[in-house]
């Protein structure tokens, strides 16, 4: 069916949560969908297999950032809240892993959506990152994204990211894990953060 | 249908005049084996393209208002046996008159004006009754002007349908410029010939044993090239394949 | 300031000859024929199941709506961006632009610059004048960085090394690492990564260009594959967004259209891996960020075209799709252009932008085929813009002198048919007697260059009008 919109909206009745998963899995992202008493253990499995020691939590985690800070101490990661160390170049710079929440996620071209409260830097310096969408937080397409979330008041910067880093700058070969992360994990949240503990 | 639906005057655009004159002829044969009823113009000279396409505007109308003038005599449509002719008198024969004592006249006789193969596809059920035959591979050439400013893809297309025993084999860069470009072949003639040379590597990729056009330009480009490192097949114009193909 | 100016290939050469040196070329005429295909299907597929003629459209008619009333969304642009806290400066021309850059740099005190990839800083050739000054530049994506390592210049807008093998990547990286490398794009990638965040987490002043600037709320959008377009506005102190004045769009909206646009027509992606859409320096409360953000607006010869028949050039979204369906580029690559710009849309600009008397040659560097026409995403009718530049060319008295009185010559003898066909025999006559001679005379020069690679065509006996 040749549709007149762009291919960065969705079709009508397509499922918004199973086009997200479909489109961040085939520009190369991991997924996993996840209940709130999950979670923990959903983080901790992932950084494990990514090989991850140092790793921050970013603010925009909000409430389930303290139970999930505690569960990754416990599991014996160096855990650290972004903007404590945000300054520090050196402590950035040898960071294996980001878990930041949100500000929204776009189902049709498999985007997440950070900023504000998780930085510039917060989602990209490290070489892996996991990022923790709300159910709630996911729109339709891109054109929903710039009417709504787009123009949330107060925050200086937003960024979409599809997948991990990428060039093919050599001969057209495609490269994955440039200066963004190598690996990029998307844990679907059924429910929301404040029911994390 | 009536006689005078039928009139067509045959433009044979410098090329087919002077360089190929039996292709015009070809043109002329195809045209009657469709019914129509062909009225040749002699009096014509060129269409003007190789100077408007130079930013000669002046020279262009000069040479271009000749032609003109020999073609409002005549009746009925103007057939061009040249895509890229015949879009330069379609097209841009309006612009070059614009605010031109001619500029009526520009644009009666431009209306007028239609490719070849515009001419023969909508009779094309007529050649399908000869039996024409020509056992062999065979790929086209979509001539840039012919394709992007008049449109016509299909309609060459339809022509070689008609005939029996020719596999038309789809090439993949059909509607890359071969690097004729008027002036440009001789303005940039070693980027020209790279550019023939890639057309006809892709030509031969594909195991042809003719490579079609309804341009004389690309023809006399190509088949220049051709002629000198051998690579890629004949090229032959439309006209001339359906006449060795048997039509009379 | 001209001491840091680097050769211009422009006025000292000419299209021929610097394609002549691409043609040269094996790998370069292996390379970017794949390359272009290879994208040009991508873009083909991705909008196979959309109606890309109507999304065209939808791209004309916002660039229209945003370069038609430029000033009028640049002063919305300024005061919205003047409220969120972006120190907002106009340069007319490239030296301006420069002069400017270096003022903000030299004021912060800063030492090292992290660069985004930019080609208005290519435009307006910043990185020999900051390097003038003292600076650390590090050019930042992977092609560019390559570019700056061999003191080379892009080739694409798109991807900047097409031109370069591997082997020659490999060679210029493992000169930095002092040491052979492994020879495998992952293996140079992650080497260049690694060099990279040094510069990166160390730089003072980050540099990006802007793909699109949003009037109505003061947006700076970024788009970019390798993240380095986001590491360079997030981890310096300072960030200078460099824009030329037509990247302007009416509404955040419009993105929702143009982004698609760009990037299935530039990459064939659904969209680029990274889009940034920064609004200011960093806010109270936002752990990182820069603290002072500067946007320099680029004129250097945009604002002339307003209102000329050229307008529609300034719609360029600089997708570069043009460039990879041009049968021109896809035999000489971009250097043979000779500026900043290459393929169709180079064509069209450098004659703009340098003026007729360096960049009119260009407009002939194209066989007028209209395929770019067909793939544009903006829809800018780049054979119709070629073909006006040629007659600005012979107008603005930029064509040469035999251009002239051949084509005078020719136009009367071809408009009297016995003259017409007198010079016919007098062609045949003359390509018989060349036949037998080594060296062709001056006034066969078209002849001699027609035949340097094909055969002659002999103008008939009988031609068709003595016929039948």
């Amino acid at each position: 069916m040749i549709t007149p919109f762009a291919p960065t909206e969705l079709r009508p009745g397509e499922d918004v949560a199973e086009r997200f998963l479909a489109e961040a899995a085939a520009v190369s992202a991991t997924v996993e969908t996840a209940g709130p008493d999950a979670l923990g253990a959903a983080i901790v499995a992932r950084l494990r297999e990514m090989n991850a020691q140092r790793v921050t939590l970013t603010a925009d985690l909000d409430d389930a950032r303290h139970p999930l800070f505690l569960t990754l101490t416990n599991a014996d990661f160096d855990v650290f809240r972004y903007e404590n160390i945000a300054d520090d170049r050196e402590a950035v710079g040898a960071l294996d892993a980001n878990v930041t929440g949100c500000v929204s996620a776009i189902a049709a071209t498999g985007s997440i959506v950070t900023g504000g409260l998780a930085g510039r830097a917060g989602a990209l310096i490290a070489p892996n990152h996991i990022c923790v969408v709300e159910s709630t937080r996911l729109v339709s397409g891109l054109a929903e994204f710039l009417r709504g979330p787009a123009r949330a008041e107060g925050i200086s910067s937003l960024s979409l990211q599809s997948g991990p880093s990428r060039t093919a700058d050599i001969e057209k070969t495609l490269v994955l894990g440039v200066h963004g992360p190598c690996a990029v994990h998307v844990i679907l949240l059924d429910g929301e953060l404040l029911e994390v503990r | 249908m009536t006689a005078a639906a039928d009139r067509a005057a045959l433009f044979p655009t410098c090329l087919g005049d002077l360089i190929t004159p039996e292709v015009v002829q070809h043109a002329e044969t195809a045209l009657r084996a469709c019914g129509f009823i062909v009225d040749g113009v002699r009096t014509g000279t060129c269409c003007g393209q190789p100077a408007f396409n130079s930013g000669f505007h002046p020279q262009a109308r000069r040479v271009a208002r000749r032609t003109m003038r020999a073609l409002a005599d005549t009746d009925g449509p103007i057939v061009v046996p040249s895509g890229s002719c015949a879009a330069m008198m379609r097209r841009q024969w309006r612009e070059l008159f614009a605010g031109d004592r001619d500029a009526a006249l520009a644009r009666g006789v431009g209306v007028r004006v239609i490719e070849l193969t515009a001419a023969l596809a909508p009779r094309a059920e007529k050649l399908d009754a000869m039996h024409l035959r020509w056992p062999g591979r065979v790929g086209y050439h979509d001539s840039c002007h012919m394709l992007r400013e008049l449109g016509l893809h299909a309609e060459p297309r339809r022509v070689l349908a008609s005939v029996q025993d020719l596999e038309l084999v789809p090439v993949p860069s059909s509607d890359r410029c071969c690097g004729f470009g008027g002036t440009f072949s001789i303005r940039y003639p070693d980027v020209s010939v790279a550019m023939a040379d890639s057309k006809l590597d892709d030509a031969d990729a594909a195991h042809l044993d003719a490579l079609v056009s309804a341009d004389p330009g690309c023809i006399m480009h190509l088949a220049g090239r051709h002629a000198r490192t051998g690579a890629g097949p004949r090229l032959v114009h439309i006209a001339t394949l359906l006449v060795e193909a048997g039509l009379r | 300031m001209s001491t840091t100016e680097r050769p211009d290939p422009l006025t000292t050469s000419t299209f021929e000859e610097r394609a002549a040196i691409s043609l040269a070329k094996p790998f370069l005429r292996q390379a970017i024929p794949k390359a272009t295909d290879h994208t040009v299907a991508a873009l083909r597929e991705r909008f196979a199941n959309h109606d890309y003629g109507a999304l065209r459209e939808q791209g004309r008619q916002i660039r229209t709506a945003a370069i038609a009333d430029l000033d009028t969304h640049l002063k919305e642009f300024e005061a919205q961006l003047r409220e969120n806290g972006v120190h907002v400066h106009f340069a007319a021309d490239a030296r301006e632009a420069r002069d400017t850059i270096r003022k903000i740099i030299k004021t912060t005190g800063g030492t090292r610059v992290v660069k985004m990839k930019s080609m208005a800083s290519e435009e307006i050739d910043l990185n020999p004048a900051l390097e003038a000054d003292g600076l650390t530049v590090t050019e930042t994506d992977l092609g560019e960085y390559v570019v700056q390592l061999d003191g080379d210049r892009p080739s694409h807008i798109i991807a900047p090394i097409i031109h370069k093998t591997r082997a020659e990547v490999h060679e210029s990286l493992s000169k930095v690492a002092g040491y052979a490398l492994p020879e495998d794009p992952p293996s140079l990638t992650a080497f260049a990564r690694a060099t990279l965040r040094d510069a990166f987490l160390e730089a003072d002043v980050g540099i990006s260009g802007v793909n699109f600037g949003v009037a109505e709320t003061g947006t700076i959008c970024l788009v970019s594959n390798e993240g380095n377009g986001r590491m360079s506005t997030s981890l310096p102190r300072v960030h200078i967004a460099l824009m030329g004045i037509e990247r302007i769009v009416p509404k955040l909206d419009d993105l929702a259209i143009l982004l698609p646009l760009l990037s299935g027509a530039g990459t064939g992606q659904l969209i680029t891996t990274y889009v940034s859409l920064i609004k200011g320096p960093r806010r109270e409360g936002e752990p990182d960020g820069p603290e002072e953000m500067h946007l320099v607006l680029l004129d250097n010869g945009r604002r002339a075209l307003l209102g000329t028949p050229y307008q529609e050039a300034l719609h360029c979204i600089r997708c570069g799709a043009c460039q990879n369906v041009c049968p021109v580029y896809r035999q000489v690559g971009g250097h043979a252009y000779g500026w900043v710009y290459g393929g169709p849309i180079g064509a069209v600009l450098t004659p703009l932008f340098r003026g007729q008397e360096d960049g009119g040659e260009l407009s002939h560097a194209t066989t007028l085929c209209g395929a770019c026409d067909d793939i544009c995403p903006v829809k800018i009718p780049l054979h119709d813009l070629l073909s006006s530049l040629r007659h600005d060319r012979v107008t603005s008295g930029n064509a040469s002198r035999t251009e002239r009185i051949a084509a005078t010559v020719w136009s009367y003898a071809w408009s009297h048919p016995l003259t017409y066909r007198l010079s016919a025999r007098v062609a045949r006559v003359g390509v018989d007697l060349l036949g037998r001679r080594r060296a062709a005379p001056p006034w066969a020069a078209p002849i001699e260059r027609w035949s340097r690679g094909r055969a002659l065509p002999r103008p008939a006996r009988r031609p068709w009008h003595r016929r039948g």
